[in-house]
Parts: structure tokens; sequence; C-alpha cells
């Protein structure tokens, strides 16, 4: 066992972890974050997508030993309080999901996209949102949403 | 509780955030791996290698000496047990005449296994870790044979042979129509034409993958002594029946299923599978709650298949465009074990909607499902309704293009009229409504059919070929399950609860719901709360087949209104006025003509078990018969052969609208299904092995967020249904239906119109650049896939 420190959704989290553990099994299993899913364990449909000192990354394919001293930000921790995250927001707003499975890995890249280019055009969302697999919704409202989102962050920052 | 409650825009037709998303869009939702219980152990399965084997031996003794390993099942053990195999096709005849066949489907493989990826061994440890390694030092000796995995070749003498009474290893086979009648009718034809098609095998890829989880309840718990099932599925009452059926001495009674949020289900999360069978024996042996959540390979080896059938399909005409018949060959590759879904849907299903909206009085529809060394299919989103309409549609184009007219107007000249409703189709089946016609000129309209060669001249300026593809179709709803029952809870804090044994999957149905009752309640939609996925609670068809709405929402509405006549009663006893004075508007009770009066949910409080309970069921008169008209516009590109969507444009006649937002949703999103089995997807065999080569997300190509385009979608809404209260029709499955057709048509116009002409119809699904490309540039197709 190693010990761990990081840093999840802002609150400072010290635990011992296999080698072989992955951080995905970390945050659903000891941390009891369930709103980060499993869909393929191979990094391919992103529904397992956390922030990584704000990078998103698959947690399937992290091991828990490589977030040691990083800030995880898991879809739980993307609301500000009772506040939702303009993402979260819009994607109730444009019908960006069905299922949810999908949804927070969708919301956590998007997330990421959207921090380092606030204003993206069609043509980048649809890029950022390439590993990123939905089944129900056909992407359509997805790209809505995020253009909504960030609209709304847009006109608040300035 | 006393203020007037503002419910109006809330109602059905109006556009509401759904009340499914706060929870889910902040990771709040409770899918089935998302529960841990105390004590909690993890099954693993070990896998068939082999396509085809005889098992000779299993040594387990080394995997049961392992840390952490608390048992290891084999297939011996559980036929010992006397686990039953789930059911064969009996219901459908044999060519011999003898019920339909399958070989024994298992929880786990017992001396022999079929496909590859079967379920042979099961181990639970303490860890999924300890069970992963435990199932590495399982030792299994197979006696590898012979595999086949395609349908002409397992038809074939000395094909190797997957089930004792099943030489040709035909499971079940079906014929309709009046065969001499068709080819009296080809005799006569002006003309004929012709299509050989693959409807390939698809992956229905929900991104949640499948998980059970299996506990005992324990003494002194509520469900003591029983065994509860928590499942990612659309049909619990169906997994309790199949596991009641499975396993020995339990019973319905003892067995309770529970379903939380489902991350997709798309039919192919319907009925029961080995796995859940083996997890459910497990915890049973054990005592100690057993959970198995596959991985994603699993679900590709393991899941039902979609579609999977290879046609020859061939229209009559007139000299002025008329179908005089239809005549299908149709060749199901139904899998290792045939089921009775996976043949229903090919031999009985699809044919019902083959004639589709066109006034095609003979038919000649024969289909035959065949065993191979491949996973079992079942339903995938249509099931069967895709298959048939898919034919039928490429059949109408290339009656158009032998006849040299608008594919738009030759399927005008053979649409059944509004004043032939009710419709009965040559199938028997009857259409209680429809307005061809007038969605296909609305379709048409919003596509802006007249403007195409302008468009397509554009594109040619810009080196691009453009085609344009159109589909016109109706599919048939309800799985023939067409009663439900809905329980009615006003609770005395406030809620509404609404019981139903239909189950969410994603498709927003608890929304649409309570958009129902807040027809009838006239509250706050926040007021609604749907209940469903516990079989203590309620039992039914589940939800499968676009049924929900019209039925379990049809229920709904009157469940509603009972509940609202019922507590008049209760409102006059407690206001001391005759019931017959008794007003309900907006959540209150009010004495006619006075300012006396109760609210809804302060007369539940003041009940005797502080709430009023009412259930009421409905059953609807008949399937329902959702229809469109989808028309799509796709750009070739002639040097790498890439096709791209530019434009897609759907009219839909659902009936009455009660969720514009999730409506649209399905379509579009169905849509995209139907647009990834026309261009990327396709479950691929090794001919030789039997070895699955799509067993990823990287393999298996399924629509990216890039593969989008603006969908133009409109609905007519002047075409109630008549065989429900509601006036809907189902939804669910109509965009993936549509979209198909639509695309190939497309690409096999802009083809056509390359100097391809007609023989640009030999591209089969799906058009992947490289046969695009091989066709534009080496005048090349894939030899027909139709091997007899």
């Amino acid at each position: 066992m190693i010990a761990l420190n990081l840093s999840v959704n802002g609150q400072a989290v010290t635990t011992q972890v296999a080698q072989a553990t992955l951080l995905i099994d970390l945050l659903r299993g000891p941390l009891a974050l369930t709103g980060t899913h499993a869909g393929c364990d191979t990094a391919q449909c992103g529904a397992c997508t956390v922030l990584l000192d704000g990078q998103a990354v698959k947690s399937c394919s992290l091991l828990a030993v490589q977030a040691q001293g990083c800030s995880v930000t898991t879809v739980e921790g993307l609301s500000q309080g009772n506040t939702l995250h303009p993402l979260q927001q819009a994607f109730m707003d444009c019908h960006g999901l069905q299922c949810g499975f999908c949804t927070p890995g969708m919301l956590m890249t998007s997330a990421c996209l959207l921090a380092k280019t606030p204003r993206p055009s069609q043509a980048e969302i649809t890029h950022a949102l390439e590993g990123n697999l939905c089944r129900c919704t056909g992407y359509v409202n997805i790209v809505a949403a995020v253009q909504q989102a960030a609209g709304v962050m847009a006109g608040e920052q300035a | 509780m006393n203020a007037p409650m503002t419910a109006a825009k809330f109602g059905s037709g109006h556009t509401v955030r759904r009340i499914e998303d706060p929870t889910l869009i902040t990771g709040r939702g409770q899918y089935a791996d998302d529960i841990t219980l105390p004590g909690q152990t993890h099954l693993v399965f070990l896998r068939s290698p082999y396509a085809h084997a005889h098992i000779t031996h299993v040594d387990t003794s080394a995997a049961q000496a392992m840390d952490g390993v608390l048992a290891v099942y084999t297939g011996a053990q559980l036929a010992a047990a006397g686990v039953k195999p789930m059911p064969a096709p009996t219901p459908f005849p044999r060519p011999d005449g003898k019920p339909g066949i399958s070989a024994p489907r298992r929880a786990l493989a017992h001396e022999r296994v079929r496909y590859v990826g079967e379920a042979v061994v099961a181990v639970v440890a303490e860890s999924i870790e300890q069970a992963r390694a435990a199932c590495d030092a399982v030792v299994v000796d197979y006696d590898e044979l012979p595999a086949v995995t395609n349908v002409f070749a397992a038809m074939r003498p000395g094909a190797p042979q997957l089930c004792d009474g099943a030489p040709d290893n035909i499971a079940a086979a079906m014929r309709h129509g009046n065969v001499e009648a068709c080819a009296a009718a080809f005799g006569a034809a002006a003309h004929t034409v012709m299509v050989d098609v693959e409807n390939q095998r698809l992956a229905a890829s929900p991104i949640e993958p499948r998980c059970c989880n299996a506990a005992l309840g324990a003494v002194g718990a509520p469900d003591a002594g029983r065994l509860v099932v928590r499942l990612s599925s659309q049909m619990p009452t169906g997994v309790r029946s199949g596991l009641v059926d499975a396993i020995p001495g339990l019973t319905v009674e003892n067995v309770r299923v529970l379903v939380g949020d489902v991350g997709g289900g798309f039919g192919m999360k319907t009925g029961i599978y080995p796995e859940d069978i083996a997890v459910g024996y497990a915890a049973l042996q054990l005592k100690r709650p057993v959970k198995w959540r596959a991985d994603r390979i699993e679900e590709f080896l393991g899941a039902a298949a979609g579609r999977d059938v290879t046609s020859r399909a061939e229209l009559a005409l007139d000299a002025n465009g008329k179908v005089l018949a239809l005549r299908v060959r149709g060749y199901a590759n139904v899998g290792g074990y045939a089921a009775v879904a996976g043949v229903a849907i090919q031999v009985l299903i699809g044919p019902w909607v083959s004639t589709s909206i066109y006034d095609i009085a003979t038919v000649d529809l024969q289909f035959t499902a065949v065993m191979t060394n491949t996973t079992p299919t079942g339903a995938y989103r249509g099931a069967g309704r895709p298959e048939a309409i898919y034919l039928t549609e490429r059949l109408m184009d290339a009656a158009a293009r032998k006849l040299g007219l608008d594919p738009a107007e030759l399927r005008r000249r053979n649409m059944i009229r509004p004043e032939q409703m009710p419709y009965k189709n040559a199938m028997g089946q009857t259409y209680d409504s429809g307005a061809f016609e007038q969605i296909l000129d609305q379709g048409l309209a919003l596509a802006d059919w007249g403007g195409f060669a302008a468009r397509r001249a554009d594109s040619a300026a810009r080196g691009k070929l453009r085609g344009r593809g159109i589909a016109t179709f109706l599919e048939w709803t309800g799985g023939n399950a067409l009663e439900e029952k809905v329980t009615v809870n006003i609770t005395a804090d406030g809620f509404i609860e609404l019981g139903s044994a239909t189950q969410a999957m994603g498709q927003g149905i608890a929304t649409s719901y309570a958009q129902l009752a807040v027809d009838v309640f006239g509250v706050p939609i926040e007021r609604i709360r749907v209940l469903q996925g516990d079989t203590d609670r309620a039992n039914g068809f589940g939800s499968a087949g676009s049924r929900s709405l019209f039925t379990g929402g049809s229920a709904v509405s009157v469940a509603s209104q009972k509940t609202i006549d019922e507590a008049k009663t209760l409102a006059a006893d407690a206001l001391e006025a005759p019931a017959a004075d008794i007003e309900y508007a907006e959540g209150r009770f009010q004495v006619a003509g006075t300012d006396l009066g109760i609210g809804l949910f302060e007369l539940a409080a003041r009940q005797p078990e502080t709430r009023i309970s009412v259930a009421a069921s409905t059953t609807a008169g008949g399937p329902t018969w959702p229809n469109g008209c989808h028309i799509c516009e796709v750009e070739l590109d002639a040097a790498t052969g890439e096709v791209q969507l530019v434009a897609y444009a759907s009219v839909n006649d659902i009936g009455r609208v009660v969720s514009p937002t999730i409506v649209r949703g399905q379509v579009e999103g169905g849509a995209v299904q139907g647009i990834g089995q026309a261009l990327c997807e396709r479950v691929a065999y090794d001919a030789e092995t039997g070895q699955l080569l799509s067993a990823s997300f990287m393999d298996y190509a399924l629509p990216h967020a890039d593969g989008f385009v603006g969908f133009k979608t409109a609905f007519d809404v002047r075409i109630p249904c008549k065989t429900n209260p509601l006036g809907v029709k189902g939804v669910g499955e109509l965009g993936t239906i549509g979209a198909t057709p639509a695309v190939v048509n497309a690409v096999i116009d802009a083809l056509d119109h390359a100097g391809l002409g007609a023989a640009a119809e030999a591209i089969q699904m799906p058009v992947t650049g490289e046969r695009v490309w091989r066709a534009l540039n080496l005048k090349t197709f894939d030899p027909s896939p139709y091997l007899l």
C-alpha cells in the first residue's frame, strides 16, 4: 500500500492505496463518489472523465498514485454549493442528456474545454468531445449545451 | 397547500425541463454499479476463447484455494443443481413442422460452448481483483470444433451443427402471404426490381454496461429470506420470471427485482441474461451479496446483438409504378442459441410492417432463423422494423430509378390514403390512423426537395458529389402488451406518486408521465413523483417496443382522474357536503358556490392511512403506428470516399405530443443510431475461427460528436391515434428506423449520379469511405451477400 495525499473536490484526502488501484476505483469505492462512471474500462468512452489539476483525464486509465499531490475534480464538485455550474444548467436547458450515464464525463470534458477556450467554435466543441461517447442524444443537444454555457460564462466574466 | 397552484405551463404539450435531470446532472444518479452492499462480494466470469468446442475438463482446485475466493461454479455444477436453461423458440415452427429449436442456453456453458465469450466458469471472491486472479487459475480443457458464422454456410450440408434436431442449423422459419399469387403478380408485372441486402449485425452499446447485484435478505430485515436482485434492465418483472423459471426453489413471492437509473437500454436490456441467473444462484448459495459488472468487452461478447439478416427482396410494379407485389427471402443469424425474442423479431415482427405505408395487397415473405457460432441476437432499437423498412425503402428507390420517376412521386402513388383507414395490411395488421401523403408533403417542404438541383450544383462546384435520399415509412409499437396498471398515491407531505411497471431507461418517461398527471391534477410538476423499478410495487411487461407512453401514460391519465373522482367522496365527508357539490381544481376541492374547501394533500393527511391510494388499469385498443418522412442529403468525396451528412429533415406523425423536447430528442438521437448503422457500425467475426473482431469501441465504430448535422425535425400532431385515450403513438424507435434507409438511399443517389447508375444499389452497409471509394474509383462492390 502507498500513502496518497490529494485534493478531491476541494477537500484534502489522505489515504492508502494499492499500487494497481485505478483512480476511478478510488473515487467510486473508498471516496463513494459514484458520479464518475465506468463505461468501457479502456479510455474509449469517456464516462469516467475527471479533472486532474484542471486537465480532463480518463480516470479508468490512470493509477490513483498518479494523482499524488494533485487536485481532482469530479462531477460532484462541479457546482458551487447549490448553484449549478453553467454547463450543468445548460445540459438541462438544452436536453443534453437522456440516460445520463455519459453526462458526468461530458460535463468534465466540456469544463476543461471552456477553461482553456472560453468561446469555442462548434468544430472545437466536437473535437474536444471526440473521446466521449453518447448513445442517446446524437450529440446535437450536447454541443448546443456547451455553446450555451460558453455564452453564459463569457457574459458573467464580461 | 391551500394556495392555488399554477400548473398550466407544465402540462402536456408544453416544453419543460426533465424532472430526471437535477439528480443525473450532479452525479447523484443511482445506476446498478453505484450500489455496494454490506459484505459485498464480486463475481467474474471466465469466458470461452473458442467459438465452438467441447468442454472436456474443468479444474477449479487451484482457483478455489486462492485468497479471498468464496466459490467457483461450473456449468456442470449448475446443471446438477437443477438450474434450467433459457427458453427455446418453440412458439415458432421449424421447416420440418417441428417446434422451433435451440441448444440449451445455460447460465454457464455445460459440455459445449457455441460462441466466443460464452460464460463457462463463475468465480466469486471478496474483491474483484481476487476473483480475476482466480479466474486466471481455472484450467478448462477444450476440444475445439469447426465453427460457422455465416447463415448460408451454416445451412449447407456438412456444416458444423450447433444443435441436435437441427441438421440444417435452422432454429425456426415462417412463411407469410401467398406464394402463387405473388409469383403470378411478378409474371404479369411491367417492371420488377431486386436488391440483395445484408442488414449487418449491430451492438446496441448503451454506455452503461450490464450490472447485476443479488443478495439474500438477512434474517430480521424486511426482505428476510428473499432474493433481492438489483440490475440495469428495461423489464424488472421479466427478470423476476426468468430467475424463478431457472433457479430451483425460487417463487415470484421470494424474489424482488429492483432497478435504479438505467444508463441506456435500446432493447438490449430486455429480459434476463445467463449472467443474471449465475449471479442470483451464487447469492443464494453464499448468502452474501454478489455483484457482477460487465466490462465493455463482455458487452460486445455477451450482450444480445441486433439485426443480422441477409435478404433478397423484390418488387413487382405495373407500368405506372403501382406496386403489385412484394417478395422477400430473409435469413437471420440468431447466434449460437436461438432466443424467443431473437427469432420473433426476424420471422414475425419485421414482416408485420414489410408493406409499410403502401397499399400492397400481395406478399410472399419467407424468413428463416439460422444458428451460427456467434453471440445470440435479441432486440435492438426497432427490432425487426428497421430491417423490414430498410428493404422496402431500398426497393422503392430502385423502382423509381428503373421507371425514371421522382422517388417521392413513386412513393406517393403507392401510399395508403386516409379514407382507407382503418387499413388492414397484407399481414393482417390494422392501422388505425395515418395521413401519409400529408406527412410526405411536409417532409418535402421542410427538406426543400425542389431545391436539390441547385444544392447539387453547388456541391459539384466544391468538388463534392451530392446525393439525396428519402424514406417514408411506419412502424408497429407496443410489443402486443397493451395493458398497464398505474397506482396513484396522494401523500400527506404534498406529493402525488405514480407507481408503474414501465421502466425509465433514459427516455424521460417520468417527465412525460408527470406532465400527464399535471393535466389532470393541475398541480406544479414538482409535486409529481414517478416510482418504477420495484417488482414488489408494480408488475408488467416493462418498457420496450415504444410502448410506455401509449400504455402506461394512458393508465396515468385514467388513474389520475379516478383518484380525483374517489377523493371527491372523501372531500364530501370532510366538508360535510353532498359529493355532487364538490368541485376540484388545481389541488383543491371546493363546495360549489362557497369558499368552503380542502386541499388535496390536506385531505390525504386526514385519511386513516394518511394517504389516498387509487389504482387503475387500462388496455389500449391496439398497437400504434407512428410514421414519418425522413429526407437526408450527403456529400461524397471522390478522392477519399468519405461520406458527409449535410442535411437531415424529418416530419413525424407520433399523434399527440406530450413532451415536445423529449420527442425531438428521441427522434434525433434515434436517427443518429440509424445513421450509425448506415455509415459506420458493424459487428465483425473472423469467418474461420469465429473470433469477434469488433470487441472494443476502437473496432466497433459508434457515431462520435463530429458526425452530427443540424437536424430539422417537425411533428404533425393532427393525426391522433384512435386506439388509446391519449391519442399518442410510440416515438422511441421511429428515428432509428427512418434514418438508415434515408442515408443509404442518399449515398446510392450520389453514386448513381456519378455514373454508376443502378449498379450502385449493390453497395452494402455500413457505407464506409472504403466502400464508396472502391465504387467510385474501381467501379467495384462487395459480392452479393445473399449466397443461396
